[in-house]
């Protein structure tokens, strides 16, 4: 229950993040943090591979429907939602129980920065290549695609961090 | 049989995962035709309120710039009008110059504007759109023309009863023809996705005459924009593959990262002016 109820705020907050603050930063006329691959990252371990699926799938629909651009967002979550259970038996060591979710203390820092890192390049790699099907210039793209995936790194990780503090005060 | 079912239950994620991607696709293949569909697009109410909520709260962060702009446009204007002020005296002087005058070409003029707020702008894809809080309900129509105070911005694609989508200059299905101020001749307008300060006009003529600075507005073979309307300056040019025309490199007269305020831009005489175009297509 508790974890419906942290995914839909996880999912409305980050949607809402994505659209109204993330969007408008153009890093360097380049890069723009896409913050929201966050939710698919943070579904708990345990859930199906058609749970996940779907979730990311109805992520990609929201952010796409709000930033005018049917499509690419979509195919770019449902394949990150695809792939995640096979990352998260690649990253994760011992058996975790099935409501925690991927962080930096169930899964060990590097490794979690790790399974971002490779969740968020997936993500950006379709989603740019998909874009440029409509223009295609391997330079500009390579560019892009690093300075993205960086940006968005380097954000999940902050959020990360300051999501870890209040627990261990809290708890 | 069941051995085959308990399989394909099994592998019921590879399933939807290829059902899912299909609709993906789907979708951005429905979008790369020129026409969108309201309902996956921010031309939508729903959708349309939520990112109006951020345009809000931009245009209360650049009204300061945007007042200069302002007073330094009306300035201009008001020049103008001193101009034309004293250009109508001189005619007047001469009452029968002045007949002849406002015979021929002071008839009414075709265009009129409708002044809409953009509350969504995109500039970070290579297929950018903006969202504007005007809609069918105010007389809106597809492949209207969009300007701002500093020249043209796109062209209206998706029409909803409040809201409506442009494709502006920073998107690659967008292309207007051109031509460099004070010449006849023409190019096409387009964007190569890389900065969006900079859009490229392909397939000027060799012969043309024209040099970095010189001004490039809108010409007159597209019912969409008037005529002469501020498009952005040449900043470089080459030649092109085929060695006939010229490419230049524009820079941009309207900042798309910093838009507040637009112009839909509507030609009384457009159908009139494609209904013709297209008769004379079909004599052929």
């Amino acid at each position: 229950m508790i974890n419906i109820i942290r995914g839909t705020l996880y999912f409305v907050t980050l949607c809402l993040i994505q659209v109204l603050v993330l969007n408008n930063i153009h890093f360097l006329r380049l890069a723009t943090p896409l913050l929201y691959v966050y939710f698919i990252i943070k579904l708990p371990v345990g859930y199906s591979p058609v749970q996940t699926l779907f979730l990311s799938f109805l992520m990609g629909i929201m952010i796409d429907i709000l930033s005018n651009t049917p499509g690419m967002h979509v195919a770019a979550c449902t394949l990150v939602g695809f792939i995640r259970p096979k990352m998260i038996r690649l990253f994760k060591r011992e058996n975790l129980p099935d409501n925690i979710a991927p962080s930096f203390s169930s899964f060990s820092y590097g490794s979690f920065v790790r399974f971002a890192i490779t969740l968020v390049a997936i993500h950006h790699l379709s989603l740019f290549l998909i874009e440029s099907l409509a223009l295609f210039d391997i330079l500009y793209f390579s560019i892009r695609f690093i300075a993205g995936v960086l940006t968005t790194i380097i954000l999940i990780i902050i959020v990360e961090t300051f999501h870890k503090t209040p627990k261990r005060g809290g708890d | 049989m069941r051995k085959l079912l308990d399989f394909l239950i099994s592998k019921v994620h590879w399933f939807l995962f290829a059902l899912l991607e299909a609709i993906a696709f789907m979708l951005v293949y429905r979008n790369n035709a020129y026409q969108q569909s309201v309902m996956f697009s921010t031309a939508n109410v729903i959708s349309a309120n939520v990112v109006s909520v951020g345009g809000m709260i931009g245009s209360y962060l650049n009204l300061r710039e945007k007042n200069r702009d302002l007073v330094e446009r009306n300035g201009q204007l008001e020049i103008e009008v001193l101009k034309l002020q004293r250009q109508l005296e001189i005619i007047m002087a001469d009452t029968l110059t002045f007949r002849a005058y406002s015979n021929s070409s002071t008839k009414s003029f075709p265009y009129d504007i409708e002044i809409a707020k953009v509350v969504n702008n995109s500039v970070s894809y290579l297929s950018n759109y903006i969202t504007i809080d005007k809609g069918r309900l105010d007389n809106i129509e597809r492949d209207m023309g969009v300007i701002s105070e500093h020249g043209v911005v796109g062209i209206v694609s998706t029409v909803a009863e409040h809201f409506s989508v442009i494709i502006p200059i920073l998107n690659p299905k967008f292309r207007l023809s051109c031509k460099v101020l004070g010449s006849g001749y023409f190019g096409s307008m387009s964007w190569d996705g890389k900065n969006t300060q900079y859009a490229k006009l392909d397939e000027l003529p060799r012969h043309v005459d024209f040099k970095v600075g010189d001004t490039i507005v809108t010409s007159a073979y597209s019912a969409i924009f008037p005529e002469g309307i501020m498009m952005g300056v040449v900043s470089s040019f080459e030649k092109q593959h085929d060695d006939n025309f010229y490419s230049l490199k524009v820079k941009l007269s309207t900042d798309f990262t910093n838009l507040n305020m637009v112009m839909v831009i509507k030609n009384n005489h457009k159908n009139e002016q494609q209904s013709v175009e297209k008769d004379s297509k079909g004599n052929d």
